[in-house]
């Protein structure tokens, strides 16, 4: 049966990808209904493992050699990603269906999609780390695919190669750790390795545990490499959504989440963990305070929380990594769609040029709230259980200066995002837009979340038990029921959090005669414009590069002697290199 | 078992073939009918298809006693692992680019030569790969290069394309005028050129035969375009018809490469480290076919540089195989082997096709921009995702065939547990991440709404038998990289066979 | 001044090997360059004729030098029909006009 579901959440993405393309972009109708039916029988596939989960390895197909055993193992972290990356992928798939209607090339575009989903559950449920090391490249494939999805544009051009690049530049990092397992373990088996990592020598662990946080870093769009996540916000909404809630990002987190148990020992390491999650969710919140541009505050907003997840993963609370990921996915998909919803409607992606938006579109506005209190963490939103989960476990297994320090960014969270719900939805319109109406398949997808948003963290028993001891024996997660959840946050730190929040809250009530301090921070602002420099140090790798490209084609002249002597130094270097004794 | 007959009809016929297709076309030419041009083409394709029945013959002969291994000896001839690779690799790859040329070529003056050399070319290539000593491996090797010349060369009337041909003839002949000049100084120490009996005294050859390795590796390094000899290139290989772009790319670099491991690997009880200055040859050819690919404005140029970088891969294999005694090192790189054939030959001839529907038709020689694969696929969705896939594979992205032959080499690389050998391997990937900044702009270019002039104005359509092939191709590209394992049996006889003397 | 045959042949190798690599690293003539690969090639025949009288062997000395002398002529042909095409097409035979493929 397991078997079954898993070729299923897998593979039916993957015939869907096909049909769809092979349906022809004369059909649409045919190809957006083609794309929902694999999409959703693809996250029925994957809720009803749920039922199914066990720490034993599921489908094994026998490759042998280099390649190891394609083995797939539906355990707790894996199938909960696998629910994610299908629900709400298919949510928006189904919000595609009107946001992407009328395009040219929609073949192209569920097509790759649909790989994307099936390629990230691979990625979760595969215990072959060659696999995972495929499955993580087809999804850099696959964003880079979809984020330059309008190929005239040079910006949306430049946003997907540049995603491509970083994090196919992390996944060496992957790539290293993962010869590096097989070579000392002499298996491909992830789980062979968790169970017994001193198999590997500390030197070559140590490698592997810091290649696999550049990797994970890379992935979500972490210190350093989070340069590339705004510039991701190119793509249609619908994909901004998959990439940022249900796939690709989470990916670098499951990494971590995975192999934390490996790793823990390692010297240095959950502390370089923390750290990168510190400045990540430091840096990005400061930047989404100064944005102007809708999408990008809330890419800056998911690194940002990206960040917290990471934190705590280095603090030991895997736990709570993976509880604030699956409140993360559901709002954070939320918000994406809803914005979808208001740039598709009002045809700007600049907040400057919005204002009263509200008052258009009531209903968009409502599950924006929704998704907004959620990711400011204000009670009783998944968001806030989650957030303060995650700030419980990095003060238990933390320094308490890391710990300070995001709970000044729960502060800003919660003030950069009242920020973009006023800007959108409240006051005075500041252009003459034209808002359309939400048309009912937006709706269909946007809803569901929205509940979820509200509720999910009810779910904390049966998630518990789902990262459990009975299928993942490494990580010692213990079960926690409502009631514990509770009684575990409802304590003095979470009072310091809230405050902070209020804070983040307060400040921007009183935003008018606070414009003296702002103003004092002008030289931060202008950092954040600037990303921090980050944006330069890229700007500059690839400027060097092409300049050493360009120096180097020099040397290509085209005169015939000027070729000869290539050869004669060829034979004169090597005869001096032999005869020095190489 | 030994069967001696097919063997020897496998080598020879390409020979017997070549004078009658070049006889059946001129004939027919100078008498201004098509059918006898028709009934060369034909008989290049069956003579092509006789070849592969009778390696398969070969093969299942020489498996019948039940060892794995292959060996069938003439004189100085052995049909082994390793000359298996190459003969496979070089007759998909010539039935695919005859088949292809069938549209291309069609009206050329000279259709005729062109077919006869092609045969004379995979001919030579096929002798190349079972050569079994010295003084046979320069003979193949020359006649794979003599009947080069006159491909590259093709376009007798456009001057980029005689200057090519020119520069290569040059150098090629440089280059095997040093292994020849290595050939005498092997020669002089011992007075063998069988590649057994070098192997065998390969500790006493001394100054003299370190002075001869060295001359033929250079020598055969010019065939294979390793940096710096490698500055005909990208010269031949962007001005030759693109069916033979295909074919230079995709097995006659290869075929050079397999030269030169062939006698690297009689060195084994020689002194001097020569794995290693293959590995640094391979990196250093890493990164300046990558560097120089990545500014580059003429597609076949940006793709020949590329076969720099690719040579690289496989150099680095072949040379952890040696360093190290490392079988998956060698395996990989010969799987690499395969695999970029199979990659580089469908990139050139996508990017041909595109070439011959924008341009050719129309008499227009001149080269094929980058700027003119604009908004390709609106008029040419199949051509586009084929060529799609081509780059993103040699890109090494999965799930297609060049992420699975990189992945084996790399897996060598750290097998050896060697600290340098790590730091090769960051080195080698970091690499494979800058080819995907040239690769990946083409992917993007060719799926652009907006139309290039060229392709506004194109009004052709690609023919079924330039599709075939690519199409062909393409399932292969994408089939070997979800199931790696098809190639596995010709890669370890390969792999045997090459290390085998060199440990022994 | 008594010098042994062979050695007076390694320098007659050498000598020839050396004007050809110095012609072809210097004259920009195409002629001159199809001139030098012939004259690298005759230093390769004197090799073998000398390596074959080294280690007793001169029949298959003999062989090889006849293959090489063989192949050598087919490539000059060669070279001097893309000269004469090249001559035809571009009106010089200068390598400097011939290096309009470059970087």
């Amino acid at each position: 049966m397991i078997n079954i579901l898993i070729a299923c959440s897998i593979g039916l993405p993957w015939l869907g990808a096909l049909l769809v393309w092979l349906i022809g972009d004369k059909r649409e109708k045919a190809q957006h209904w083609a794309a929902i039916l694999f999409s959703v029988a693809a996250g029925a596939a994957a809720v009803l493992m749920l039922w199914h989960t066990s720490a034993e390895s599921g489908l094994t197909i026998t490759m042998g050699g280099v390649f190891g055993d394609f083995t797939f193992i539906p355990d707790g972290l894996g199938v909960f990603l696998s629910v994610i990356a299908t629900v709400i992928g298919s949510l928006a798939v189904i919000f595609s269906t009107s946001y992407m209607k009328g395009e040219t090339q929609i073949g192209r575009y569920y097509a790759f999609v649909l790989f994307f989903i099936g390629a990230m559950v691979g990625l979760v449920l595969t215990s072959n780390i060659m696999l995972m090391f495929f499955f993580w490249e087809i999804t850099a494939l696959c964003s880079y695919a979809l984020i330059a999805f309008h190929n005239d544009d040079p910006k949306a051009v430049k946003g997907g190669i540049k995603a491509l690049i970083i994090t196919s530049i992390g996944g060496i990092g992957l790539l290293l750790g993962a010869l590096i397992l097989y070579v000392y373990t002499g298996t491909f088996d992830i789980s062979v390795f968790i169970a017994a990592p001193s198999a590997v020598p500390a030197g070559m662990l140590a490698v592997l545990a810091f290649g696999f946080l550049i990797a994970a870093a890379a992935k979500s769009a972490q210190f350093p490499f989070q340069t590339w996540l705004p510039d991701a916000m190119e793509a249609p909404s619908p994909i901004s959504a998959l990439i940022h809630a249900a796939t690709m990002v989470n990916a670098g987190v499951y990494l971590l989440a995975r192999f934390f148990p490996a790793f823990k020992d390692v010297p240095y390491w959950c502390e370089a963990v923390m750290i990168v999650g510190m400045l990540s969710a430091l840096l990005a919140a400061i930047m989404a305070l100064t944005s102007m541009d809708l999408k990008r505050v809330l890419a800056y907003s998911t690194v940002s929380q990206l960040g917290y997840m990471v934190y705590a993963v280095g603090a030991g609370g895997v736990f709570a990594s993976q509880f604030h990921l699956f409140s993360h996915s559901i709002f954070k998909a939320l918000l994406f769609l809803a914005a979808g919803a208001v740039i598709h409607s009002v045809g700007t992606r600049d907040m400057e040029k919005m204002g009263g938006v509200g008052k258009h579109m009531p209903f968009v506005k409502w599950v924006f709230l929704i998704g907004a209190l959620a990711l400011s963490g204000i009670p009783v939103l998944n968001g806030f259980w989650s957030k303060e989960v995650v700030l419980e476990a990095g003060l238990a297994g933390g320094p308490s200066w890391i710990y300070g320090v995001m709970v000044l960014v729960a502060g800003l969270t919660a003030l950069y995002t009242i920020r973009c719900v006023w800007k959108v939805f409240f006051g005075e319109a500041r252009s003459d837009y034209h808002a359309h109406k939400v048309e009912m398949a937006m709706k269909v997808a946007l809803a569901p979340l929205a509940l979820a948003a509200l509720v999910s963290w009810l779910a904390v028993g049966p998630f518990s038990t789902l990262l459990g001891t009975a299928s993942l024996p490494q990580h010692h997660i213990e079960s926690l029921n409502i009631a514990e959840l509770v009684h575990e946050v409802l304590t003095l730190p979470t009072l310091i959090a809230l405050a902070a929040i209020a804070i983040g809250v307060v400040l921007w009530l009183l935003r008018a005669k606070l414009e003296g301090f702002v103003e004092g921070l002008r030289g931060l602002r202008w950092a954040a414009d600037h990303s921090f420099g980050f944006e330069a140090i890229n700007s500059a790798v690839v400027r060097v590069t092409n300049s050493l490209a360009e120096t180097l084609r020099n040397t290509q002249t085209g005169l015939l002697n000027w070729n000869v002597l290539g050869i004669l130094a060829a034979v004169i270097i090597l005869i001096a290199a032999i005869s020095l004794g190489a | 078992m030994i069967d001696q007959p097919l063997f020897t009809s496998l080598l020879l016929l390409p020979f017997l073939s070549a004078p009658l297709i070049y006889l059946l076309g001129r004939l027919s030419v100078r008498k201004g009918q098509d059918s006898g041009m028709k009934a060369a083409r034909l008989l290049t394709l069956a003579a092509l298809m006789a070849e592969i029945v009778l390696l398969v013959l070969t093969v299942k002969g020489a498996i019948g006693g039940g060892s794995v291994q292959i060996l069938v000896g003439l004189e100085a001839m052995r049909f082994d692992g390793i000359g298996l690779i190459l003969t496979g690799l070089v007759l998909v790859l010539g039935v695919c680019v005859t088949l292809f040329s069938i549209p291309y070529m069609n009206k050329e003056k000279g259709e005729e030569k062109f077919y006869a050399l092609l045969m004379m070319t995979i001919g030579s290539i096929i002798g190349l790969g079972f050569s079994y000593d010295l003084f046979n491996l320069w003979i193949w090797f020359e006649a794979m290069a003599i009947s080069t010349y006159f491909l590259v060369a093709f376009y007798n009337e456009q001057s980029a394309s005689l200057e090519a041909g020119i520069k290569y003839l040059v150098q090629s002949s440089i280059g095997s005028a040093l292994v020849l000049f290595g050939i005498a100084a092997i020669f002089a120490t011992q007075g063998t050129v069988s590649l057994e009996d070098i192997w065998q005294y390969a500790d006493q050859l001394g100054t003299l035969g370190a002075l001869g390795m060295v001359l033929m590796i250079v020598g055969f390094g010019v065939k294979a375009a390793l940096v710096p000899m490698h500055t005909w290139l990208p010269d031949a290989h962007s001005q030759a018809p693109s069916g033979i772009s295909a074919m230079l790319s995709g097995v006659v670099i290869e075929a050079g490469l397999i030269a030169m491991l062939r006698v690297v690997s009689m060195t084994g009880k020689m002194n001097g480290n020569w794995a290693y200055i293959l590995i640094i040859f391979a990196l250093i050819n890493i990164l300046v076919g990558n560097l120089m690919a990545l500014r580059q404005t003429e597609i076949k140029r940006m793709l020949a540089y590329s076969s720099l970088a690719h040579m690289g891969y496989m150099l680095f294999g072949f040379g952890i195989g040696f360093g190290f005694g490392s079988g998956t090192g060698a395996e990989g790189g010969f799987f690499h082997m395969l695999t970029h054939g199979l990659m580089k030959g469908l990139a050139f001839m996508s990017v041909g096709a595109l070439l011959y529907v924008l341009k050719l038709v129309k008499g227009d020689h001149s080269s094929l921009k980058l700027d003119d694969l604009n908004g390709a696929s609106r008029k040419y969705p199949l051509i586009a995702i084929c060529l799609s896939v081509a780059v993103l594979a040699l890109g090494g992205l999965p799930p297609f065939a060049g992420f699975m032959s990189k992945w084996m080499i790399l897996v060598a690389g750290v097998e050896t547990k060697n600290i340098w050998m790590l730091v090769a391997v960051g080195f080698v990937g970091l690499n494979s991440v800058l080819s995907l900044g040239y690769y990946a702009p083409i992917v993007n270019r060719l799926f652009k709404r907006e139309q290039s002039e060229v392709v506004a104005a194109a009004y052709t359509r690609v023919s079924w038998m330039m599709s075939l092939p690519i199409m062909v191709l393409t399932l292969a590209v994408i089939l070997i990289g979800v199931w790696p394992l098809l190639t596995d049996f010709i890669l370890y006889n390969g792999q045997y066979f090459l290390l085998g003397y060199f440990f022994n | 001044m008594n010098l042994p045959i062979p050695f007076i042949v390694l320098l007659a190798v050498l000598s020839l090997a050396g004007t050809g690599f110095y012609c072809l690293l210097f004259t920009r003539n195409l002629i001159k360059v199809v001139v030098a690969l012939q004259l690298i090639v005759k230093g390769v025949v004197l090799a073998f004729v000398l390596a074959g009288h080294l280690v007793q062997n001169e029949s298959l000395a003999q062989t090889m030098a006849i293959t090489v002398i063989v192949a050598d002529t087919i490539v000059a042909v060669i070279g001097l029909a893309l000269a004469v095409q090249i001559r035809l097409h571009t009106g010089s035979l200068d390598l400097k006009a011939l290096s309009n493929l470059k970087r």
